[in-house]
Formats: C-alpha cells, structure tokens, sequence
C-alpha cells in the first residue's frame, strides 16, 4: 500500500471516530457558574466606572474591547470612543480572544448588566460593565463637576481626563454657580 | 520575544511546505483556476483535513483547549465581495498572499511584483477605509461555525468533512491516472 493511500486511510478513520468522541464545546450553553457570579457581585468585580473606563481607554489598556449594546442608530448618535457596536443578539454569537478585558454598556446599564450574566454563562471570564452606562460617561467624564474639598491632585487628574476626551470639567459649587477651571484651547485636530 | 521566535520558525516550515508543494510557482496556481494542475486544491484539501483532525483529537485528548480559539467573525456581504477580489487578484498573478512571498524569498519576479501590488493594495483600503467603513460591518452574523450553522455536533461535521475531502482526493487521484 503506498504512503497516500496509508495517510488517507488514517484520515478517514480518524475522521470517522470523531462523533464517539464526544464535543470540544463545553460549558457553551446553561452552565451557569452560580457561585463565581454571586462573588463578583458581591465584591464589586462586576462592574467598572466610567472615569476608571476613561484612564483605561486613555492608558491603551493592552486588551481593552469597549462593546457598546445598544442598537446601532443609538450607537451612531453618540458612543464612548473606541467602542464597537455589538448589540446583544450579536453579542451572545461573539467569540472573544483570550486576554481581552470586554467592557459593557449600555444607555443606563440595565441592559449592560444582562449582557454581563449572558457573557459570564457563556464562558467569558475578563467582563466587566459600566453600571450608570453612557449617561455615567457624560455624567463622571465629559462634564464632571468635582467637589471643591477635593483632593487637589485627584481633582487635576479627574480635569485632565475629561479633557483628554473633549470634556468640560467644572469645579465645586460656589455661590450655587460651578466654577469652570481654566481650560486649553484645543489646538489643531 | 519567544511568541515571535516561534511564529518566524512556523512561518519559515509553512513558506517551505509550500514551496515544496510547488505552490511557489505561478502557472500551476493559475493552473487550478483553468482545471488543468490540481495541485493548489489537493494541497489545501490535505491541509484543511489535517488541521481539523489535529485539532479536534487535541482537544479531545485534552492537549489543547479548542473552547480558547478565537474563531473570527463572518462578516457575509464583504468578505463574499473581498473573496471575489482575491480571487481575481489570485488567477490574475497566479498567486496569493502566502505564495506571493514564497515566491519572491526563491527569487520569483512575479512574487516580487505580487508582493508590491499587496501593499499598495493594504496603502489603498486603508486610505480609503473611512468612505468603505459602514459597507465594512454590513451585515454581520457572529462568529459562524458549520457545528453552529447546520446544528449538527461537531464530531458529526468532522466526519462529514473527512469523507467529502478524502473521497474527492481520492477521486482526484484517480482522474489524475487515467489522463
């Protein structure tokens, strides 16, 4: 028998056992590891803020992918920079690589949080969502208005952030009126 | 620095695989395209059955985690549309991508030729990609798998698979020693 003939054999063979070995896919569907999400609720690793989403965007986190779920005229309005649109039929069919750190939301997180129990069912380990979602973006990072008592050097970096984004921080509350700090002219594109 | 080491060492055995498969060679390429040298699809019928038969018996015998592979997702009306492209671009030069660098690293003209229109080609999508970009996620449906398609368990679509690819080498083989 030669050498080709040999190697097809095998192939057939080897391709023909291959339903009795059962399927690569575990744990795809109904898997729910009830233990492990009831801890990161518990302790908070569920969920990210949107200024810690702005410093991470801004620090080109390795392995950061910002989804936003909503559908794509929402998305087409307005959206945190650098998310894509995957909204969550799409999502549920998305395949992430590991090492990607998936960041969700939403328009006021409700739908984000859902998206987070489908993906933790699914077997995506690294998720995490913005609990106030796009309004909590606008809210703590675009027009921040940060208490006056606060630390100096938390309120600068807070200020830079936001401006980092094309933001407009204010300052505390002085006779009823916010302060806006000193801001720089964006120059160029 | 040890990923990079390992991919140059996997790209160098792949680019000599496929040069001594012949597939440097521009005419039996274009070949395919005309049915007379079937050698392009024997090559990547024998690589397809074997990559998929490595990597499902991996998994199963718990060397690799098959659940870890990315799988990309499938964008249909672009990637049909940049399949057409490609393949125009394939019969036109008698080379792809893989090929085109075999070709110019065995000192091929129309490998260096090929290689240069590639990048011009990368320079041009990308330049262009604002004015392309809504076609460039128009209609997306996940990352699609034929288990996923058809429903059927994956080991059933690996059978399948096998048969259909070694019966058509086989068939192949035969229509080869006849002529």
């Amino acid at each position: 028998m030669s050498t080709t003939r040999r190697l097809g054999l095998g192939a057939l063979a080897l391709g023909l056992l291959a339903p009795f070995a059962g399927s690569p896919h575990r744990a795809v569907s109904g898997a729910l590891d009830f233990d492990a999400i009831a801890r990161a609720i518990d302790d908070g690793s569920d969920h990210v803020s949107a200024r810690q989403l702005g410093t991470w965007i801004r620090a080109r986190k390795p392995g950061l992918r910002v989804v936003d779920v909503r559908d794509a005229k929402a998305f087409a309005e307005d959206a945190i920079p650098t998310a894509e649109n995957l909204p969550i039929d799409r999502l549920v069919s998305t395949a992430f690589k590991p090492g990607e750190t998936v960041v969700l939301y939403s328009q006021e997180g409700a739908h984000a949080g859902q998206a987070w129990v489908l993906l933790k069912a699914l077997g995506v380990t690294d998720v995490v969502f913005v609990p106030g979602g796009l309004a909590d973006w606008w809210e703590e990072v675009m027009t921040p208005v940060l208490p006056a008592d606060m630390l100096a050097a938390d309120r600068d970096a807070a200020a830079d952030l936001s401006r980092y984004f094309g933001g407009f921080p204010q300052v505390g509350v002085a006779n009823g009126e916010p302060v806006t700090p000193k801001t720089y002219r964006r120059r160029g594109c | 620095m040890r990923d990079l080491l390992v991919a140059a060492a996997i790209g160098v055995a792949f680019g000599w695989t496929l040069e001594r498969a012949g597939l440097g060679d521009p005419p039996k390429l274009a070949g395919q395209f005309y049915l007379r040298d079937f050698t392009v699809l024997k090559v990547m019928m024998s690589a397809l059955v074997t990559a998929m038969l490595g990597a499902f018996w991996l998994d199963r015998l718990g060397v690799v985690d098959l659940g870890k592979v990315y799988v990309p997702e499938t964008v249909l009306l672009p990637q049909l549309v940049g399949g057409l492209v490609f393949g125009f671009g394939f019969v036109l030069s008698g080379l792809c991508p893989g090929t085109s660098c075999v070709a110019l690293a065995s000192g091929r003209g129309e490998g260096a030729a090929t290689v240069l229109g590639l990048l011009v080609g990368m320079l041009l999508m990308g330049l262009a990609f604002p004015s392309l970009e809504a076609f460039y996620g128009a209609t997306p449906i996940g990352a699609m798998t034929l288990p996923r398609l058809t429903g059927l368990p994956y080991g059933v679509v690996v059978a399948g698979i096998t048969v259909a690819c070694v019966g058509l080498l086989a068939a192949i083989g035969r229509w080869e020693a006849r002529r």
